[in-house]
């Protein structure tokens, strides 16, 4: 958001509350008043979104893969990473694979994800987005799956609300390219090609995600932290690039009506995937994961 | 009474410069979680690419999301009333595709005469005028302009309109299946934001605007399993 929107929010705010308290008598009346302030433009605003870890292992549960916890990042490694930019990785990396514990209902495991995260939070200067009462909710609902997955959901958006809203897209980057890695990770990790097609082609979907990452980061290229990530994520998206968007025989990309007047996204390209680029993505994942959960001994 | 007034001025500047660092961070802060109506199919669940922010009249803002294929996805738009009812919402397939470019570019170039012209000022290949004893070329002192045309494959962003909401009596949400995953751009914009006179600094602009042109807008994006319809497995 811009920050001269913001102060336009602020005063917005703050107006009615100033005129109720400069009010002398005893009857105190609000009213809102219209001001008029200076807007800078710096033309249309573009956001880029990620989708959340807990939308990936969702699917995967759905798919029929299971649950492989030795993918996980070892709560243990966490006192080890002091550098500010491992921090805010190793955040994304344990973000996922609190989702990916709260998904495949691993409830002994969840909490203690809940815990590394909560503990990681405060170097990084966000554990204002864990109150009481969300560790609270986590506490009390570690026999309902539902409701484990939904409270895991809300930890997430409320950092991503957190750092959005106190103009810490960077971190926020870091963060989210850390979480996408480790649920392309787990995928790449727990899928066999000739059998799960499912999930490998919702592997090879990750293209287009990676496509949004990257104009994120690129947004804040001009930090030393992101402008790092970006490098290693855009050896990633060379290897995504060899995969082939096959025109479909229909017509393109538009939305139809069916008979049951539910609406249809399809027609368009598609993207393939040999088993040679399954494993050379794969790979690359590995090595970039590996270097960020990597501990020095 | 002096004393009243007096105290009632410092609360009034302390919430001038106190309240807007809170305030900043709450506007429209979980704007789409708020006010937003949820679908009635409590299958579908909240999706994390879902955005609030403040708008202005006139502005046009972007969001750019992934849709996987085997999932239905609802997307509804909510906004302060001072913005209207009627906010324009399109939807856009964004692709990156390779595109073949020729690329022309303009260079001034020395233009060059038979070394016979030498009048002993200048060079030839370097040498000086009069070493070139009547062969190769010296520089007459004009420059001409020289186009060189190269082909190049450039990486180009496209984008394909796939839904217009003026031609749907301005819907503020959508529901859709999709068969392929697809990046889609969420365009929104809000009309008016003619008044205030507008001014140019640069390649900023900067505009007067009422505190009544502004407003919140939620975008908020559900998602689910498309739900399989029609008889399963090999029965019985």
């Amino acid at each position: 958001m811009k920050k001269q929107m913001k102060i336009i929010a602020s005063i917005l705010m703050v107006l009615p509350l100033t005129f109720l308290i400069s009010c002398g008598g005893d009857d105190q009346i609000e009213e809102a008043i219209e001001v008029e302030v200076e807007v800078v433009e710096e033309g249309n605003e573009v956001y880029y979104q990620i989708p959340s870890p807990d939308e990936m292992f969702g699917f995967i549960k759905e798919s029929g893969l299971e649950f492989n916890g030795e993918l996980l990042n070892p709560i243990q490694n966490v006192d080890n990473y002091t550098d500010p930019k491992m921090q805010a990785l190793n955040f994304g990396i344990y973000s996922a694979d609190l989702a990916y514990t709260a998904a495949f209902e691993e409830f002994n495991e969840t909490t203690k994800y809940f815990g590394t995260i909560q503990k990681l939070a405060e170097p990084i200067g966000i554990d204002a987005a864990f109150d009481k009462s969300l560790i609270e909710r986590v506490q009390g609902n570690l026999d309902n799956a539902d409701s484990l997955v939904a409270i895991t959901n809300t930890a997430y958006f409320a950092v991503v609300d957190y750092l959005d809203q106190n103009d810490q897209g960077d971190k926020l980057g870091i963060i989210a390219a850390a979480g996408w890695l480790e649920t392309v990770y787990v995928v790449a990790n727990t899928t066999n090609y000739a059998k799960d097609k499912a999930a490998v082609d919702r592997l090879a979907d990750q293209k287009l995600t990676l496509d949004n990452l990257l104009d994120y980061l690129n947004k804040y290229k001009s930090n030393k932290d992101v402008s790092e990530v970006l490098g290693w994520f855009n050896e990633l998206e060379a290897v995504f690039a060899t995969l082939t968007e096959n025109e479909g025989s229909e017509s393109g990309i538009s939305f139809k009506k069916k008979d049951n007047g539910k609406m249809v996204l399809g027609g368009g390209s598609s993207i393939t995937i040999s088993e040679e680029q399954f494993n050379a993505i794969r790979d690359k994942v590995n090595e970039i994961r590996n270097n960020i959960v990597k501990t020095e001994v | 009474m002096k004393m009243k007034r007096h105290i009632n001025k410092i609360v009034i500047l302390a919430a001038i410069i106190v309240i807007p660092a809170v305030s900043f961070s709450q506007y429209c802060n979980h704007f789409h979680s708020s006010y937003c109506m949820p679908s009635e199919n409590e299958m579908f669940k909240l999706n994390g690419q879902s955005k609030s922010a403040l708008f202005s009249k006139g502005q046009t803002s972007e969001l750019n999301i992934i849709v996987y294929k085997g999932q239905d996805y609802r997307v509804s738009l909510c906004m302060d009333e001072n913005l209207g009812s009627q906010v324009k919402f399109k939807i856009y397939e964004t692709k990156k595709v390779k595109v073949e470019k020729v690329i022309e570019t303009k260079e001034m170039e020395e233009v060059m005469g038979p070394c016979g012209e030498c009048n002993g000022e200048g060079t030839v290949d370097g040498e000086m005028c009069y070493e070139c004893e009547g062969e190769g070329q010296i520089s007459t002192g004009e420059e001409k302009e020289v186009i060189s045309k190269e082909t190049k494959i450039v990486v180009e962003r496209q984008k394909s309109l796939l839904y217009d909401n003026s031609q749907d009596g301005f819907s503020n949400e959508i529901e859709f299946s999709v068969e392929s995953t697809r990046r889609l751009t969420l365009e929104i914009s809000i009309p008016g934001g003619g008044s205030g006179g507008a001014s140019s600094k640069g390649m900023k602009k900067s505009k007067m605007m009422r505190s009544s042109d502004m407003g919140c807008i939620g975008v908020l994006v559900e998602h689910m399993t498309t739900p399989k319809s029609g008889f399963y497995g090999t029965g019985f």
